[in-house]
């Protein structure tokens, strides 16, 4: 069901891809390009002249293989067969797939029946034409593979967290700084996401007023513990509940709200980088006498800067699911809510003015949705009245459903593709040497590509590991912690 | 015979000659400096018309080297000429080469569309690379002191598996101590190279069709690889 939702989806922004064309052409006088050769060539020449352009350029050919074919990693694997429905990511191809569980090797087979199976991750690497690789294994695993992916010349994408500890996640750091060739994406889906890129300067500009608080949170109701046939099996499953594998639920639960925060706040270069992070945390249900507690609270501070005296809030807990994940920002003229995009839901924000609030003259013209007592500027890009008088469905306004993974999967094939296609250019004309022209050429070339496919970068993932990292030792310790610059820096 | 060497001086004058024919056989093998193509600083437009609008195409490298002799002091504008240039001709060896995939239409929509129109009629398939091999530099003169060398520049050109000798001028700057630039405009026709001028067709407005005529534009920077040859 969810895979057909997608399905649709990528045929209604290929849809819009088109009318939108269509509409410039209608502009320049109502008439649409056809080019000769785009038409099948058996049909007479009145016929194919006649024939509509729908050429949707397609983004060069990655070869993919996924290491780790758990429930995520099997996400993984049919987001990545399901971008091949999107005429621009139709290359998209996953030919290997390795796992050292062979029920679950089985199992992903289903999802990528044209890939080779391995129990090892390294035969995977040893292919040449696996070109990039999606690691998705326990993140404690994260370390070796990537530096041997890399060393491998495969282009990486990382699930975060990056590693479990700060070392690990400077060696993954290292290692994809110093392969310039290649593409190093981490796993942080939001760098990815357009909605996020269309608040990201909306906040910035002042929409808040002055910053107050921002709270986040990660709810679900269930447990992390898995039961298998063996003892081994078991406490293989159950990495994420030993303190010495695990990054607990600031780590593994709400990484990706760390690190949306701090990039809305500025990041490490404009005051959003925290100094200090105070933890508390509990175990309330079935996780009791287990390593890793299952409800965790942590309390962020932030330098002397633009963002000071601000404190980020980010709690999260396995015990209730009421409003599952979202991020809040209060500021003195206006609080904004942002809902990522999980499973099947896309990305949406609100705004909630207070009356004393600036009037910015937009809002009179976009959607307003309930929330209790309260009201919700919609803030999405197609959101005005007139778009909600003519639908019914109150999410229908959202830009898109695609599922946050999938922003961030396109990026990567897209990325893959322009800097592997940037090192064939340039290594056929002027040589494969490691110069300082080649490394200008290929920074150039990844600022055009991120330019247009927006991702995080070994940057951006340890900065988020190390924050989820501490944060978790703090909640563990019930301590107040301060962040060094060291942990963050190579 | 005998009497040329009975004389001393003729003898001189023999052995005179032979130094110089041999200095004459070594003058293929002056010492040179290499100068390596450099991806920075470097880009390469097609301008063209239709009967629409006119167009424009962009690359962004030009591989390849030059080799000129040894001392060209990476044409400082200061000197006066120019180590090893007789009658106006300056010795170079050496190729430019653009990969015709890297060359991208410069339209706001659908720019892809016009890459593939301009990539099929290159025969790209087949001929990947557009291919410049130079055979000759004649300095334009007069030239001021302090104006950069501006040379006419002959060799022959590839596109799409034809080759034709042609000229344009170039102008070489220094941009510091080991790069130098090198600019030029070049007319062609695309029907030399057996190219057909792309005419996609617009429908309800008939055909678009490209004019035969380009420009081709460049700024081609090169660094200074190598040390002189002994």
């Amino acid at each position: 069901m969810k895979r057909k939702k997608n399905s649709s989806e990528v045929d209604r922004r290929a849809f819009l891809k088109n009318t939108s064309v269509a509409a410039f052409i209608a502009m320049m006088g109502g008439v649409e390009l056809a080019a000769p050769g785009a038409a099948d060539t058996n049909q007479p020449a009145a016929a194919a002249a006649d024939a509509p352009l729908t050429v949707i350029p397609a983004l060069p050919a990655v070869n993919f293989g996924v290491i780790g074919a758990g429930v995520w990693g099997r996400k993984i694997i049919t987001t990545l067969t399901l971008l091949k429905n999107d005429p621009q990511y139709k290359n998209t191809e996953v030919v290997a797939i390795a796992e050292t569980y062979a029920a679950w090797l089985t199992r992903a087979f289903t999802y990528a029946p044209k890939a080779e199976l391995f129990a090892n991750y390294k035969q995977l690497l040893a292919k040449p034409e696996v070109q990039a690789v999606v690691v998705a294994t326990p993140t404690h695993q994260h370390r070796d593979i990537v530096l041997d992916a890399l060393a491998a010349g495969k282009h990486v994408y990382c699930e975060a967290p990056l590693a479990n500890t700060i070392a690990d996640a400077k060696d993954i750091a290292r290692a994809a700084q110093k392969a310039f060739k290649q593409v190093f994406q981490a796993g942080l889906q939001d760098r990815s996401h357009p909605h996020r890129h269309f608040l990201a300067p909306f906040l910035r500009a002042g929409a808040l007023g002055r910053n107050v608080l921002v709270r986040a949170q990660s709810h679900k109701k269930g447990t992390w513990a898995r039961t298998a046939t063996t003892p081994a099996r078991t406490a293989e499953l159950n990495w994420r509940l030993q303190k010495a594998l695990s990054t607990g639920l600031m780590g593994e639960a709400c990484i990706q709200r760390l690190d949306a925060v701090t990039w809305f706040l500025g990041g490490p270069r404009l005051g959003g980088r925290p100094n200090f992070v105070t933890g508390f945390s509990s175990s309330v249900l079935e996780n009791a006498g287990l390593e890793v507690p299952d409800t965790v609270q942590c309390v962020f501070e932030f330098p002397e800067g633009p963002n000071a005296p601000v404190r980020f809030l980010c709690d999260a807990t396995l015990c209730n699911s009421f409003d599952s994940d979202y991020e809040m920002y209060y500021g003195t003229d206006s609080a904004i809510l942002m809902q990522p995009g999980n499973d099947a839901r896309d990305s949406k924000a609100w705004m909630f003015k207070e009356v004393d609030g600036a009037f910015w003259g937009w809002e009179g013209y976009a959607r307003q949705d309930a929330f209790g007592a309260e009201t919700g500027i919609s803030l999405v890009a197609d959101a005005s009245k007139q778009t909600a008088l003519k639908k019914n469905d109150p999410g229908a306004s959202a830009p898109t459903i695609t599922e946050p993974i999938q922003y961030a999967l396109q990026s990567f094939m897209a990325n893959a593709g322009a800097i592997g296609g940037a090192v064939k250019d340039y290594e056929e004309l002027f040589g494969a040497g490691d110069t300082a022209d080649y490394r200008s050429n290929l920074a150039a070339a990844r600022k055009l590509t991120l330019s247009q496919h927006p991702a995080a970068g070994w940057e951006e993932g340890l900065e988020a590991t190390v924050l989820a990292i501490k944060a978790n030792e703090a909640a563990l310790l019930k301590q107040k912690l301060e962040l060094k610059n060291e942990f963050f820096e190579l | 015979m005998k009497k040329t060497t009975d004389n001393p001086a003729a003898c001189l004058l023999v052995a005179a000659l032979l130094l110089a024919g041999s200095a004459a056989l070594r003058a293929a093998d002056l010492p040179h400096v290499r100068y390596q193509a450099q991806s920075t600083n470097t880009t390469v437009t097609i301008q063209g018309t239709s009967t629409f609008h006119d167009w424009d195409m962009k690359g962004p490298s030009i591989g390849g080297y030059l080799e000129f002799p040894a001392g060209v002091n990476n044409f400082d504008t200061n000197q006066a000429t120019l180590p090893g240039l007789k009658d106006g001709l300056l010795p170079v060896t050496g190729r430019a080469s653009i990969l015709v995939r890297t060359i991208h239409s410069q339209v706001e929509h659908l720019p892809e569309v016009m890459d593939g129109l301009m990539q099929d009629a290159m025969k790209q398939t087949n001929f990947p690379v557009i291919m410049y091999q130079v055979k000759e530099l004649k300095l334009q003169q007069p030239r001021a002191a302090g104006q950069p060398f501006v040379f006419d520049a002959k060799g022959d050109l590839a596109i799409a598996g034809v080759t034709n000798t042609v000229s344009f001028p170039v102008t070489i700057v220094p941009l510091d101590k080991t790069k130098i630039k090198i600019s030029g405009t070049a007319k062609l026709k695309m029907t030399d190279y057996k190219v057909e001028p792309p005419a996609p067709n617009i429908l309800g407005l008939g055909l678009m069709k490209c004019g035969d005529d380009v420009i081709i534009k460049f700024d081609w920077t090169l660094m200074q690889t190598a040390p002189a040859a002994p």
